[in-house]
């Protein structure tokens, strides 16, 4: 087996299921290269799932094991697993051109030795396709334990939205996951390994993962910001991520707020000297300056600092740079400003430098460093609508105040703040006037009241917005003791004479990718580079910042460092369809238990199956998992192409009164094969409603076949023998029972298969002639089947059972049809046509295009054998003809 | 206390059934240790010797029987790898009945389970017959 593919093959299998394993080997020992083409994870198709084979009853997997071994090891045989043939093209040259997509597995399979261990800690679990959903596998998975290639696979589709709307980078999905499994510590550090301040985050975040979670479409949206706060307040702080080696290079990062503590923090962890420069007094920057204590008790940054601290960061507080040139002399070789923007805005009106009139960061400073003005029992107005101004109004309704108006321009639907915020501000007794604008500040000594002008609202601005129009000629007094400007901040002008590129409005230029100023070895991020914003964006900054720092002074790419989903590596936000809506109301209070935090995280719907919380890249002891990887395009020539892609399996869901849908204990023949299989889910037979073992058992004949009603009029060619394999199955497998084969005829037309039917009837199952046209439960779980009596009296008659066996049908797979853009014929029901099935068995009306076993019709494993010989034979001759030779 | 057992397994065909056999929760003896191998026609005699001087009470190995997908006379290469192992235990002072061999399918997983459990009651017996 080769691993490394070639752009051009002898012939392109398409299918690793027995007919194509069986092509492939035989082309393969006749000399011609030969690449074989799975969609799953593994090869071997049908056949490996089933239990034994009719009419010999050999092990199925006894059979067909060796030929997965034998196909991975043919050295002309080249398995390409986990991947769909997009197109297939005939050329001028008379070959074809085959494009494959490679999906990816997200596990490097030269790494992956099988060994399993990802499965152990992996936090999601999807029903198992491979054992028809009776059990769960995780969402990383090795198909079954005789896979071939056996290696570990990811089912991840995307992001999930509340992963790729983080702006810090965070992983809801993950530390959610961990949390429903009840590994609080193990969410914690999830948390911790993609950003810092857990504490501040679980109080101060808009969560716009909240918003974007699908739960929240219909109805309450999983708590992810209240289950961060959970584990971040509960429990020990005691992992940190150590650098397992230091580098000897210097970064100095300007300002603590939480774009430079994020940088400080990233850049630590991957070994490097970093010291942070703080003017202030104390680190924390917005975080301790700006937002008030009553949302972010000081004990919880703290705690949020030590872990910033103890990755050996060093906080220089007290002392501001005013000059890039000492840095360089002190040895830094790279800067991260994160300087933040903290220049209040003026409105520019007569009055505003009254006593009486705050601006809103030095009123909340004065607040959070315990000095308040006082305003007990006074009459405050904050004017302007983000959420700056409502932390103003709720603080000083803190601070005493009597009353507290929020004055605002526009309507309540226009304010920058978050609704909820607005609602928590109603609910406090903080009232708001709209449509007003100061146009002067009136006192003799100190305020006394606001001029105030109504205001229209004109066209949209080109934020989207109605543009304010002030009305000078209708405005009114409005009585204030102290009013609080909060409309927005400036950054600094700062390092003026170093050759920066700034905005007009003093934001500092940088690369939007790599945060990189003009300046050599000088990058800048948060509120700096972006004006005021949120957060958990200027910790996404600081994130981004570091990795880019770390490639600047290294060449090497930080790949732990994961910035996924902003760098724009193709993740798209997964989607899943919610029906309805679920009634549920949460539990999760204030104080929370670790049961109610499994419990609400216990909703979480999985949207993109891999929850990203990479328990697996830390337990795999081989280094194999890369979620990084990327889908891969292969474009090759094939001289010729064999669609060997079987058959799907009729969905009897669609037919109601089979009750598949609705009743645990009504299972499908594939379902029935996985229960008798060596390789058996419960290593026993037992029905899956209540895990009884059943003592009376009902085979539907026909469902989803011969049906008109069903869409599919033709006979399946295999359910009879089958049915009647699985009947002396259940019967060795389970003496005692009554097993009751309903039939329309028995079609047991093969070498062989009459006395496979004698020995059947010998055994004691019951056939009985008739058209089942209806199964309803009992309440005991029980079914019973009406059935049109064929044979004896005639009429309607019930039969009761433990478990019904539905025979379901084999249909066209049509998977690949829109692959050909050559007219390629099906038949009637869908199956690639056989353009002379008598004289010129297996090749179709596209030249160089073959069909083998069940694609071109229902077949037996021995028929579909057959028709794979047949195949290579054509193929060889058809290969000859365009000049291959083979060996 | 449990007997010591070293099984050699191929990986294509009998590691699986080993695999199932622990996947589908059926018990046997904690002292069995698996090693896969590509082919068990290519164990060479010595190492089962060396295995049996390092302590294990018994070797087995799990050969394909018809199921090799690279030889088709696995089978009996692998039973002269045995023969030939037999006979060095034999000069080294060793009970040639320590090292077995069986076909193990890729879904044999309770065929292995009762070689093993087999295979324990011998050592076992051997160790009291001594």
């Amino acid at each position: 087996m080769g691993n490394e593919l070639s752009s051009r093959y002898d012939c392109v299998v398409i299918g690793g299921g027995i007919a194509g394993m069986e092509t492939a080997l035989l082309l393969g020992d006749m000399g011609f290269e030969c690449l074989l083409v799975e969609k799953e994870a593994s090869i071997g198709g049908k056949m490996i799932l089933l239990s034994k084979v009719f009419p010999t009853l050999d092990c199925a997997s006894c059979i067909a094991t060796p030929k997965m071994a034998a196909v991975q090891n043919h050295p002309r045989v080249t398995l390409l697993t986990y991947a769909t043939v997009e197109s297939i093209a005939p050329r001028e040259d008379g070959r074809l051109e085959v494009e494959i997509t490679r999906r990816p597995t997200f596990v490097d399979p030269s790494r992956c030795t099988g060994c399993g261990q990802c499965e152990k800690v992996c936090t999601v679990a999807r029903p198992d396709q491979f054992n028809q959903g009776l059990v769960a596998r995780r969402a990383i998975y090795i198909p079954f334990p005789q896979a071939v290639p056996k290696k570990a696979v990811i089912e991840r589709r995307g992001l999930s939205p509340c992963s790729a709307a983080c702006p810090a980078g965070l992983k809801p999905h993950g530390y959610v996951a961990l949390i429903r499994k009840g590994r609080l510590e193990r969410a914690l550090h999830s948390i911790l390994r993609e950003a810092p301040l857990p504490g501040v985050l679980g109080r101060v975040c808009y969560a716009p993962c909240e918003t974007r979670c699908t739960r929240g479409k219909k109805g309450q949206s999983i708590p992810l910001r209240a289950l961060k706060r959970f584990v971040a307040e509960n429990l020990p702080r005691e992992e940190r991520f150590l650098p397992e080696k230091k580098i000897p290079k210097k970064v100095a990062v300007v300002g603590s707020g939480p774009s430079g503590l994020s940088c400080a923090y990233f850049l630590a962890r991957k070994g490097l000297e970093v010291v942070i420069f703080e003017r202030d007094e104390a680190p924390g920057g917005l975080l301790r300056y700006g937002i008030p204590t009553w949302r972010l008790p000081r004990e919880i940054l703290d705690q949020d600092l030590e872990d910033i601290k103890a990755l050996g960061v060093k906080i220089v507080t007290g002392k501001e740079i005013r000059s890039l040139r000492s840095l360089r002399e002190e040895g830094f070789e790279a800067v991260y400003l994160a300087t933040g923007s903290l220049k209040p805005r003026t409105l520019g009106i007569p009055g505003e430098d009254l006593p009486g009139v705050y601006a809103a960061l030095s009123f909340l400073r004065s607040y959070n460093t315990g000095k308040p003005p006082e305003l007990s029992g006074k009459k405050v107005a904050v004017i302007g609508g983000g959420n700056v101004a409502l932390d103003c109004a709720r603080t000083a309704l803190r601070c005493g105040a009597g009353e507290v108006t929020v004055i605002y321009r526009r309507d309540r639907e226009h304010m920058p703040a978050h609704s909820f915020e607005v609602e928590e501000a109603l609910a406090e007794g903080v009232k708001f006037l709209f449509r007003r604008a100061p146009l002067e500040f009136r006192g003799r000594e100190r305020l006394e009241e606001i001029l105030l002008a109504e205001v229209r609202l004109g066209e949209k601005d080109e934020t989207g917005r109605a543009r304010p129009v002030v009305d000078p000629s209708r405005t009114e007094t409005f009585r204030a003791d102290a009013v609080i400007l909060a409309i927005g901040f400036q950054p600094e002008a700062i390092f003026r004479d170093e050759g920066f590129s700034y905005h007009p409005d003093g934001r500092l230029k940088v690369d939007p990718e790599t945060l990189a100023t003009n300046v050599e070895g000088v990058f800048a991020g948060g509120d700096c580079v972006t004006g005021p914003y949120m957060v958990a964006n200027a910790v996404g900054a600081g994130k981004r910042a570091a990795y880019h720092i770390y490639r600047y002074l290294t060449g090497e790419e930080p790949r732990d460092i994961d910035l996924a989903p902003e760098v724009g590596r193709g993740d798209k936000a997964a989607r899943v369809r919610l029906k309805a809506p679920v009634a549920y109301s949460s539990v999760f209070g204030e104080n929370p238990v670790p049961e109610q935090a499994i419990e609400a995280a216990g909703r979480c719907l999985d949207c993109a199956v891999c929850s990203s919380c990479k328990e697996c890249v830390e337990t795999c002891p081989a280094g194999a998992i890369d979620l990084n990887m990327k889908p891969q395009k292969i474009r090759l020539k094939a001289g010729a192409v064999l669609i060997a892609t079987g058959f799907r399996l009729f969905d009897p869901s669609s037919r109601p009164l089979t009750g598949y849908a609705h009743y645990p204990n009504v299972i499908t023949a594939m379902q029935m094969e996985r229960l008798l299989a060596p390789t058996r889910p419960y290593n026993a037979v037992l029905r899956p409603g209540d895990g009884k073992v059943p003592g009376n058992i009902g085979i539907v004949l026909c469902a989803g076949s011969r049906d008109q009603a069903a869409g599919n009029p033709w006979c399946s060619r295999i359910c009879c023998m089958y049915s009647l394999k699985q009947a002396q199955l259940i019967l060795g497998a389970i003496p005692i029972a009554e097993v009751t084969i309903y039939y329309i005829d028995l079609r047991a037309f093969g070498k062989g298969y009459e006395e496979f039917l004698q020995q059947a009837a010998g055994m004691g199952v019951h056939l009985v002639k008739g058209r089942v046209a209806r199964i309803d439960e009992l309440e005991n779980g029980d079914l019973v089947v009406y059935y049109e009596d064929m044979e004896g009296r005639g009429g309607v008659r019930k039969a009761r059972h433990e478990l019904v066996i539905l025979a379901v049908g084999a249909l066209a797979n049509p998977e690949l049809r829109k692959c050909v853009r050559e007219d390629l014929q099906l038949d009637e029901a869908g199956f690639f046509r056989e353009i002379e099935p008598v004289r010129e068995p297996c090749v179709t009306s596209v030249p160089g295009l073959f069909v083998a076993g069940a694609a071109s019709g229902p077949k037996d494993i021995p028929d579909c054998v057959l028709h794979a010989g047949a195949a290579a034979a054509q193929i060889a001759a058809y290969l000859r003809s365009l000049g291959s030779e083979g060996a | 206390m449990s007997v010591k057992i070293l099984v050699f397994s191929t990986q294509n065909i009998s590691d699986p059934g080993v695999d199932l056999a622990g996947s589908s929760h059926l018990p046997y003896s904690p002292g069995v240790v698996v090693i896969p191998v590509p082919c068990s026609s290519g164990i060479d005699p010595r190492w089962i010797i060396y295995a049996l001087e390092k302590g294990f009470d018994g070797v087995f190995i799990a050969a394909d029987g018809t199921d090799c997908p690279y030889l088709e006379d696995c089978t009996t290469r692998t039973g002269q790898v045995v023969a030939r192992a037999q006979e060095m235990a034999r000069e080294k002072g060793l009970d040639p009945r320590r090292i077995r061999m069986a076909a193990i399918c890729s879904v044999c997983a309770e065929a292995f389970v009762n070689h093993m459990r087999n295979f324990e009651k011998a050592l076992q017996e051997l160790e009291h017959g001594k």
